[in-house]
Parts: C-alpha cells; sequence; structure tokens
C-alpha cells in the first residue's frame, strides 16, 4: 500500500518548491525593491530593466568609478538591482571609504516612460549625505 | 518523456557550457567528484550521475549568484529536480503533474506580477520596449522609417543618460508607429488575457489539444516579440512531456530544437 505522505511529497514537492521561490521573490520585489527581472524573474517585461537604474554621485564621475574600482562597480550593480535605502548607504559607505573622500553626495535615480506625453525622464527615488566621520 | 528528458539533458549541457566560468572552482570540484564517482561507485548504472552533476552546477549558481542568475535557471532546477526524482519513482503520472504545477505557478506568476505593475498595465513599458526597438526586432525592418526613428530615439536616450540628472531632462520619443500608446495598452491586455488562458487550461485540461495549441501559440508569439529562447525551450519541454498527440509533439520538438540552435550559435539568449 503507498504511504499517503511520500505520495503527496512526490506529486506536490516540486511545485512546492516553486511556491516557495515565488514568494520570496515577490517578497523581495515588494518589500525591498528587488527588480521584477530577477530573483526567479516572475516579472520579467512587467517593468524597464534595472540597467536603466541610475546612481549619480554629484561632482563624482560613476563610471570611472566603476571602470577603476570591481568592488565599487559591485555595490553600484546591487543598488540598482535592489535599489533600497540599505543598499544606497552600503553603496555609499564602500565608495567614502575606497576613494578617502571626506564626503559624498549619492543619489538613486530611477526612469519614468509616460506614452501620453511621449516622454522619458528620470525621477529621485532616494539620496544620501554622507561624511567619512559619520562612521 | 525520453526524447523530452533527452532534449532537456541536451539544453540543460549547454547552458552549463555557457555559464562555466561563473564560480567555476566549485563547479570543477563537483564534476571532479562525478567522473571519481562514475569510476570508483559499483552502483552507478543506479543513480543518473550526470543529471545530478549538472544539477549540483545549476545550485552552485543558484546559491552564489541568487539575484542574478537568468530567470530559467530557477526553471531548470525545478524541471531537473523533477526529471531526478523520476528517476528514482518511475512514476509518469507523478512527473505528469510535478510539471503541469511547475508550468500553472509560472505563468500565473507572470500575471499576477504584471497585474501588480502600473508601468506595465498603463502600456509606458511596450511603449519604452517598442520605440527604442527591443520588441519585434524581426519585423521592424518591414515597417517604413520604423529604423531611423528607433536610431533617432537612441542617440537621445544615449545623451539623456550622459547628462547630470539634476538637471531634470526629458526627452521626447517619436514613436515607431502611429497611435502607439494605443496599441501598447491593447498588447499590455492581451498579453494578461494569453497568459492567463493558458495558465488556466493547463490547470483544467492539461492533456487536451487546444490547451497545447494555446501553449504553442504563446510560446511562438513570445518569441516573435523577443528572442528569449532558453525560457521558451524549457515552456516547450514542458509541453512536450504533457502532451500525448504525435503531430504537438512533433511542433514541441521542432520549436525546442530551434530554440537549441539559437542557444548554440548565440542569437538566441541562453
Amino acid at each position: 500500500m503507498p504511504n499517503p505522505f511520500r505520495e503527496r511529497l512526490l506529486k506536490f514537492g516540486i511545485p512546492g518548491l516553486a511556491v516557495i521561490l515565488i514568494a520570496i521573490q515577490f517578497y523581495n520585489a515588494h518589500t525591498q525593491n528587488l527588480s521584477k527581472w530577477k530573483g526567479g524573474g516572475y516579472g520579467m517585461y512587467t517593468e524597464l530593466h534595472y540597467i536603466y537604474n541610475q546612481v549619480h554621485i554629484v561632482n563624482v564621475s560613476v563610471d570611472s568609478l566603476q571602470k577603476h574600482n570591481p568592488s565599487i562597480k559591485k555595490a553600484i550593480h546591487k543598488v540598482k538591482l535592489m535599489p533600497n535605502r540599505t543598499n544606497l548607504q552600503e553603496a555609499g559607505e564602500h565608495i567614502l571609504k575606497i576613494t578617502n573622500k571626506d564626503s559624498i553626495h549619492i543619489q538613486l535615480w530611477k526612469p519614468q516612460v509616460r506614452f501620453k506625453q511621449q516622454s522619458y525622464t528620470r525621477v529621485l527615488m532616494d539620496e544620501l549625505f554622507l561624511k567619512a566621520t559619520d562612521f | 518523456m525520453a526524447l523530452a528528458s533527452l532534449l532537456l539533458l541536451v539544453m540543460l549541457t549547454i547552458y552549463s557550457v555557457l555559464k562555466a566560468v561563473d564560480n567555476w572552482q566549485w563547479k570543477v570540484a563537483v564534476i571532479c567528484i562525478g567522473i571519481l564517482s562514475w569510476f570508483l561507485y559499483k552502483d552507478r548504472y543506479k543513480h543518473p550521475v550526470i543529471w545530478l552533476v549538472l544539477f549540483t552546477v545549476l545550485l552552485i549558481d543558484l546559491y552564489f549568484d541568487y539575484f542574478t542568475v537568468a530567470n530559467h535557471h530557477f526553471m531548470f532546477v525545478l524541471m531537473v529536480g523533477a526529471v531526478i526524482s523520476y528517476n528514482y519513482h518511475q512514476r509518469k503520472d507523478i512527473l505528469f503533474i510535478n510539471i503541469q504545477w511547475l508550468l500553472v505557478l509560472v505563468i500565473a506568476a507572470s500575471v499576477l506580477q504584471k497585474l501588480m505593475s502600473p508601468q506595465f498595465m498603463s502600456g509606458d513599458f511596450y511603449y519604452f520596449m517598442m520605440n527604442r526597438g527591443f520588441l519585434f526586432q524581426s519585423f521592424m525592418n518591414v515597417v517604413p522609417g520604423s529604423v531611423e526613428i528607433i536610431n533617432s530615439n537612441d542617440d537621445l536616450f544615449a545623451s539623456l543618460k550622459k547628462s547630470d540628472p539634476n538637471l531634470g531632462l526629458t526627452i521626447t520619443f517619436r514613436d515607431v508607429v502611429p497611435n502607439l500608446g494605443v496599441i501598447c495598452q491593447v498588447f499590455a491586455w492581451t498579453t494578461i488575457a494569453m497568459e492567463l488562458l493558458v495558465a488556466s487550461a493547463l490547470l483544467l485540461k492539461p492533456k487536451k489539444t487546444w490547451t497545447h495549441l494555446l501553449l504553442i501559440l504563446m510560446i511562438i508569439g513570445i518569441l516573435c516579440t523577443r528572442i528569449e529562447t532558453g525560457f521558451m525551450a524549457l515552456l516547450a519541454i514542458c509541453g512536450l512531456m504533457l502532451s500525448e498527440k504525435g503531430f504537438l509533439k512533433g511542433i514541441y520538438v521542432i520549436i525546442i530544437t530551434g530554440c537549441i540552435l539559437l542557444i548554440a550559435t548565440r542569437i538566441g539568449m541562453h
């Protein structure tokens, strides 16, 4: 006689795992601002790709920083992928530490498309003024 | 089932080769253990060693790059998990239920995310993608003037990207076709309706011919919109596992083979 628990586990174990993965993605996408394109990608093609998020540091070339320092590139990528205050703060602190600057003004910009106006622009999502003496 | 498993194994091998560089130290260790166990373990024929090795390779990338791996990486993990499990229980009905629910859940999750995205529901997302030439790339050449408009939008976008965002600049896109806004709204709702229909059909009538015709239509529609070959090949393999009629299997095999060729030649996305 087949074991009912084993039977259920075999039938719904894999779909159950899928439900857990989907729940993790939804949680991260809707509370941590994870890009819907990632973490399982169940929201691919539902919003602009996270590469269009922009990290801007006033009076500093972010492109140049990323080009010369892989750890900064990684930190900025993380902010774009999951644009929230924690990741912005971490990236800002890391950049301050690596560049030996006294302070930085780091901003996070998100793309905004409006088909009615046929327009594309960037809107400020968050910004931080960080001083080396703060931590 | 054997053909579907074989095609999945081919896809998995190509995918693993294309992603071989990522976390390679761990992968080399796993492959060495796999080869050694094949030679040293006397019950080797009882276990799907190749599947287990490639599955572990998938898990390595999933562990280290959870938030950056492609969406179909997750699908791979779940499908390969189901196939390995089948190797031990040998119950086709259980594999059928595994794959059926996987398909339903993945498509339903996609519908839900779309419904929860204001950018998608308003048509703004498709509007941006169309005007940048990211959708229907193969068909854009036949629309008079569209290539020039896309290039001009690209130039505008590049100049905006270089500028300081604090200046508050806005660019105005030229539309690739007239009434693009309305077209994008209709397209957004059609996408949701189609996905919802396919998910419902797979949930309620997974063996019916029309269910598979709808799934095939959705796969071909997505491939025409954008060459998402990796994920579409996996959806087609799921379809192949669920279908019973010869001609449906034939269509799925053609789609899968085409996608594999595009992935291997790097024309499509892996």
